[in-house]
Formats: structure tokens, C-alpha cells, sequence
């Protein structure tokens, strides 16, 4: 690292913490003298939940409030110091993700000049900037998936497992990255303590030794632990309305208004007809197949394994709305100094075909809800498209991935180091 | 430009209002949402602590009801103080699953001096199921200007299709200026702009689902001196039906039945398709050892 570097990421996160705060106070402009507002709606739901909680009242008062009440408690400052105390909080972890980018990157002893462009990749990215300053809440999830990792490469399991706790309940979907984690936390490439003895045999005894290894049970029990700790006390806070609004609703939603998905159609049609099993059990597959392939054949590079996962995830989901998208792009820096794709043509081709789909998508999307035209049919033909990009992208992204698995296999004579990381 | 009327509520009882009457169009705003002024509380949050689903002949009943516990007669056997409704016109402004309910009200009030004070316009929207009126939206165009008051009551969840979710109701009060002039008669007129927006219709094979609105009840709200100091009282303009246009009917895009077996077997193949795809990339992923 040279003297020079580390001014250079300094002067990136400076440029992008003014550029952050300089939408704030437009967004703030924007908010008191036009009509259509700058500040996201779900800001407005945060701050009004906020502000119940600050007066003692149940967040859940204020309807379409479907989340933790811990983002509430963050936003208590809200009502008292300023309004957009929420929007620095968002602004300051999407600037703590990009740093989180630079130092991952680093330990896996990426060159710097690659390290800044995966950072700007992400820092610069208008969707990145816009989701914080807007006041949606996404970046403060994606810095903790991004500390997870930096606590699992640093063998610092304990730590990772509270986070890990921490995030599935604020968010949910990081539930996906279990098993992976799971998978990762071998023994032959992490150890807790002296580390156990390399064998040549193997048995049921030693197979069985190594699935539940100290280092996964105890993951298993801190994270799960965590969950249900924060679980039982906001259900002994606040009731079923916790448990309806912040989880049952998350893992229980279809919505029949149009949004990316390929379902939306298919749910509208159906709305109000109660499913057989077996059209429940096909709409579950994809999704099911699609992640335990991915995890079994890329767990060992958790953050590639990580990203597919997450893409895969929004993609086959019956619900798909545009803040899902920042869950992987802030994973998509992480992978792109292990892939051979070239900008031209393969990586413009790829953008230009995720997003082709999308304005595709808007297109209909517009007509149906600005125009009132009935446009159903396209539109939904615009969602299988774009699942189809999503897919097509992923499939260039898998063939172009040259395999860098975050931890090496450790050898007999270092297992008193506990962890090799690569 | 539009000229967009709103009502304010105010927070405190014993509201004082003065008549104002104008030929011109007036515009109004729209106060704090959520709450009612004096009149006993606003009429619907009335009918709603009471009812739980809105329906127009329970509602009718209760308007009756209110009609008589607040009357504007002096004595029981004095006439109602004459107002008239000289005109309604209802359209419906904007395209799509967003639109304006616009309604251009005008009052026409006899020269005699009314022994009525501060008199205000209620304008009571029982909106038909399949669309719906946003709360927050309403409560921030009312911090965007000045507005006498607006409640929506009844189902106000903005999520559920028309099939799972039952009416609402607006209730909109309105202040207005006035200049007495005696001898003649004073035409009022009012703009209110309501916006609402649009549930997903029940399945149709047309494609279409028509909504149509009804004529909003349209009350005029005053405080007079009564027996035990003022008291607020409410008068029925009278009206001729000729003269009220508010036929609006807003076609909503839906479903079509049809497309339904279609829909699931290709959404179904498109997503096996794509888990394919997925998979056999993974598959053929060359892992090094």
C-alpha cells in the first residue's frame, strides 16, 4: 500500500459523504416546495413510527409500518433533533458499505487501484446514492451482511453470529446465507482454538465430527439465539402486531399490484381462490432449487455464492420491488476482481440487457398506472423477460468467475493458527 | 390553472366562522388531517364509531338524524334559513390510477340578514369501492397550504384489491370569504379537488371496470345563538336535480378471466426455464480442485 492510496480512498468517501449531503438538502428543498416529493414514502412511515414510539405508542399504530422496531428506535431523533436524522443514518452506512468494499478487498490482497474501482462501483452507482438520501433504509442491511463477512474472514465467529442474528431479524431474507456460512465454517478451513487434528480416515464419527464442529453449532446458537431473543422481546413489547407486521407479512406476501415479478399477474388472476398444494409447491421450486445449486456448488466463495443467491432470490420472488436490487449490488464489488468479463463486451451487454428488461418493464408499467391503458398482458410478459435477463446475466456472470473460495484448506502443521483466510 | 379547494379543520371547539359571499371561485385548504372540528365531532367519524362498514342507507339514517339534533331553526316552528345549490358539476381530472374527483360547487344565499354566523361548507364524498383516498397524501397537501380540515374514514388500507376491501368516505369542511351586500342575491362559488386513486378492479372480460360516483352530500355548517349561548347547526341546500351534473364514472384497467390458465402455465415454464438455465451454468462450472 502507498502513501498515496489510502489519500485516494479518503478523498473518494469525502466526495461521495458532500455529494450524499448535498442531495439531503435538496431532498429537503425539494420535499417543502414541490409537489412530488423527493424523501421516499417509506422515510415518511419510518419517522411517523418513530415519532409513536418517541411518545410511547406501538410503531405499528402507523399502518404500513412492516419493520423492526429497532429501525424505529434508530430514528427516535427524528422528532427530536431533525427530520432527516434518519437520512445521515442511511447516507452514513451506504458511505460505511464502501469502505466495508475497500477493506474486504484488501485482506484478499486485491490490488488498490481495483480495490477503488470495485468501491466507486459502488459509491458512485446513482442507485446507490439516490436509496440512502431518499431515506430507505436498505444501505444500513448491506453493511451489516458486509461486517459479517469481514468478522467470518477474521475468524471472529462469535461476532458474525450476532450480526448475523441481528440482520435476519431487522431484514429477513439474509436467512438465505445460512447454509452457506454453515458450509463455509469447515473445520478444515476455519478453527475455533487449537483446531482439531488432521485425519485421513473417515467415518460416520469423523463426518458426523465435522458437520456439527464447533465453530456451526456455535454459529447456529449465537445467531439463532439473537433472533429469537430480539423476536421474544418486541412480541413481549408489542404483541402479534410485531410479529404480523414485521414477520408473518414478509414471509406470507403476494401482492397482486403490478411489480417485477413474474407472479403479479398470475396472483392477480387468482386472488381470492385458495391454491392447491401443488400450485403452492411449484411456485416454491424454482426458488428452492435455484438456491440449494448455488450454494452447494459456490459456498466456498461466500461472497460470489452470497451475490447469485441474492439475485436469484429478488429474481424468483413473488414480490419484486426496486429497493430489492440494492441487496446485491452492494455484493457485486466484492466479486468483480475475480471476473474475467471484459467492459467491452461482455460487461455493457450485461448492463445493457438487465436494464434494457427494466425500462422495458417501466414502459407497461407506465401505461397501465399513468395512462390507465390495459396493458396486463405485456406487462407481465415484460416481468418473464426480465426474469429471463436476470437469469441470462447470472449464467455470464457464473461462466466468467474464476473460483476464489475466502478460505484456504488448513494444513497439519498450522492448526495452531486457527484460520487461513485467503 | 387549477384552482384547488380544500377544507381546514380546526382543532378546537366552538368554531366561528363568518359567510362570505362572492362570485368568484374561492379557493380553500385543507387543515390538519385526522381530526374534526366542532359540529360534535365530524358526521362520519360520527356514523363510524358506530358502524363499521360504510353503507349509503345506514348512512342516510344517520344524516337524518344529525339534520335534526342540529338544526339552524331558531324555534321549532320557524322555517329553515334558505339556501340553495344552484349548480354541481363533478368531472373527473388525469388519467390512469391517480386522478382528481374535481367538484365546482355554487351556492346561492338570500339577502336577508341570517341570524348565522361563520358558516362553512361540508362536503361529505362516500367514495365507491374500488378506489380510494390516501390519508398521508391528504395530510401533506394540507402542510403545503392553508386548509380548513379533511378526515377519511372507513377502509383507508392502501394495499388491498377492491374485491378484499371495503368503502371509504371523505368528509371535506371549507371556509369561505364573504362580503355582505343587501338587496340582492349572493352567489357563492366553490372548487374542491379531491385526489384518489384507483384499486385493482375485480376481473372482467371487457378488460374494464367502471366505477361510477354518486353526488356528494353537501351540508352547510353554522353557529348560531341559542337558548344556552352559540351552538352549531346544519342546513341542507336545497336544490333542483336538473341543474346537478355528476354523473362520473372512471374505467379502471383489469384483469380478464381468460387470460388466467395461460398466465400460470407460462409464468411456471418461464421461471423452470430460467431455474434451468441457472442451474446448468452451475453445473458446468469448471470448480478447480
Amino acid at each position: 500500500m502507498t502513501a498515496k492510496a489510502p489519500m485516494n480512498l479518503r478523498r473518494l468517501l469525502i466526495g461521495s459523504a458532500v455529494f450524499r449531503l448535498a442531495l439531503i438538502l435538496y431532498g429537503e428543498w425539494q420535499d417543502a416546495h414541490m409537489e412530488v416529493r423527493y424523501t421516499d414514502v417509506d422515510y415518511l412511515v419510518f419517522s411517523d413510527a418513530a415519532s409513536l414510539m418517541a411518545s410511547g405508542s406501538s410503531p405499528y399504530k402507523r399502518t404500513t409500518y412492516r419493520y423492526s422496531p429497532l429501525l424505529a428506535f434508530l430514528l427516535l431523533p427524528n422528532s427530536v433533533l431533525h427530520r432527516s436524522w434518519g437520512k445521515f443514518i442511511f447516507s452514513a452506512s451506504d458511505l460505511l458499505v464502501g469502505y466495508f468494499i475497500y477493506k474486504i478487498l484488501k485482506q484478499r490482497k486485491v490490488a488498490e487501484d481495483l480495490c477503488l474501482y470495485s468501491v466507486m462501483v459502488w459509491l458512485l452507482n446513482p442507485f446507490t446514492f439516490t436509496i440512502g438520501t431518499r431515506g430507505n433504509c436498505e444501505p444500513i442491511v448491506c453493511a451489516m451482511i458486509l461486517w459479517i463477512l469481514i468478522c467470518l474472514m477474521n475468524g471472529k465467529i462469535i461476532q458474525a453470529a450476532v450480526w448475523y442474528g441481528l440482520v435476519v431479524h431487522f431484514r429477513i431474507y439474509p436467512i438465505i446465507y445460512s447454509l452457506p456460512i454453515i458450509l463455509v465454517l469447515n473445520p478444515r478451513y476455519i478453527q475455533l482454538g487449537n483446531g482439531m487434528e488432521a485425519s485421513t480416515r473417515y467415518n460416520l464419527w469423523t463426518a458426523a465430527k465435522s458437520m456439527f464442529s464447533k465453530e456451526r453449532v456455535l454459529f447456529g446458537l449465537v445467531s439463532g439465539g439473537i433472533f429469537f431473543l430480539c423476536t421474544g422481546l418486541f412480541f413481549h413489547l408489542y404483541q402479534w402486531e410485531f410479529l404480523n407486521e414485521a414477520l408473518l407479512y414478509h414471509l406470507t406476501r403476494a401482492d397482486p399490484r403490478h411489480n417485477f415479478s413474474v407472479y403479479f399477474y398470475h396472483i392477480y388472476l387468482q386472488y381470492g381462490r385458495q391454491l392447491s398444494l401443488v400450485e403452492k409447491l411449484i411456485s416454491f421450486l424454482p426458488q428452492s432449487i435455484v438456491q440449494l445449486v448455488l450454494i452447494s456448488t459456490f459456498a466456498q466463495d461466500l461472497p460470489f455464492c452470497f451475490f447469485l443467491q441474492t439475485v436469484a432470490f429478488v429474481a424468483f420472488n413473488k414480490v419484486i420491488t426496486a429497493q430489492y436490487f440494492v441487496w446485491f449490488f452492494c455484493l457485486l464489488p466484492l466479486i468483480l476482481p475475480w471476473s474475467d468479463m471484459k467492459l467491452k463486451w461482455e460487461g455493457l451487454g450485461c448492463v445493457g440487457l438487465w436494464m434494457g428488461a427494466q425500462l422495458h418493464w417501466l414502459l407497461w408499467g407506465y401505461l397501465l398506472e399513468f395512462k390507465g391503458q390495459n396493458v396486463f398482458l405485456q406487462l407481465w410478459m415484460a416481468s418473464l423477460v426480465f426474469l429471463l435477463a436476470n437469469a441470462s446475466v447470472m449464467a455470464v456472470f457464473i461462466r466468467l468467475q474464476r473460483f476464489s473460495p475466502i478460505f484456504l484448506q488448513i494444513k497439519v502443521s498450522d492448526s495452531k493458527s486457527g484460520v487461513k483466510s485467503q | 390553472m387549477r384552482i384547488i379547494g380544500w377544507i381546514c379543520w380546526r382543532w378546537k371547539m366552538g368554531i366561528i366562522w363568518k359567510f362570505f359571499f362572492c362570485c368568484c371561485f374561492i379557493v380553500v385548504t385543507l387543515s390538519i388531517y385526522g381530526d374534526c372540528l366542532s359540529l360534535e365531532d365530524c358526521i362520519l367519524k360520527s356514523y363510524f364509531s358506530k358502524n363499521e362498514v360504510l353503507t349509503d342507507s345506514s348512512f342516510q339514517d344517520l344524516l337524518q338524524d344529525e339534520l335534526s339534533k342540529f338544526s339552524c331553526k331558531l324555534l321549532p316552528g320557524d322555517p329553515n334559513p334558505q339556501l340553495t345549490l344552484s349548480g354541481l358539476e363533478r368531472r373527473l381530472i388525469g388519467e390512469g390510477s391517480h386522478r382528481h374527483l374535481s367538484s365546482t360547487i355554487q351556492l346561492q344565499v338570500p339577502p336577508q340578514s341570517f341570524p348565522l354566523q361563520s358558516c362553512k361548507l361540508v362536503m361529505i364524498e362516500r367514495l365507491p369501492s374500488g378506489v380510494f383516498a390516501d390519508p398521508f397524501e391528504l395530510d401533506h397537501l394540507f402542510h403545503h397550504g392553508a386548509y380548513a380540515g379533511i378526515g377519511v374514514f372507513g377502509d383507508t388500507n392502501l394495499e388491498l384489491p377492491s374485491v378484499s376491501s371495503n368503502r371509504s368516505a371523505v368528509e371535506i369542511h371549507m371556509n369561505f370569504e364573504h362580503s355582505i351586500s343587501s338587496g340582492a342575491m349572493s352567489e357563492l362559488g366553490i372548487r374542491i379537488d379531491l385526489p384518489l386513486h384507483a384499486r385493482y378492479a375485480p376481473l372482467h372480460e371487457s378488460g374494464y371496470s367502471e366505477v361510477a360516483f354518486g353526488t356528494p352530500d353537501l351540508l352547510v355548517s353554522c353557529s348560531m345563538e341559542g337558548s344556552s349561548g352559540m351552538r352549531s347547526c346544519l342546513i341542507v341546500p336545497s336544490h333542483d336535480s336538473n341543474r346537478l351534473r355528476t354523473d362520473v364514472v372512471w374505467k379502471i384497467p383489469c384483469g380478464i378471466m381468460s387470460h388466467t390458465n395461460v398466465v400460470s402455465v407460462v409464468t411456471f415454464a418461464t421461471a423452470f426455464v430460467s431455474t434451468l438455465v441457472i442451474v446448468f451454468a452451475s453445473v458446468l462450472y469448471p470448480k478447480p480442485r
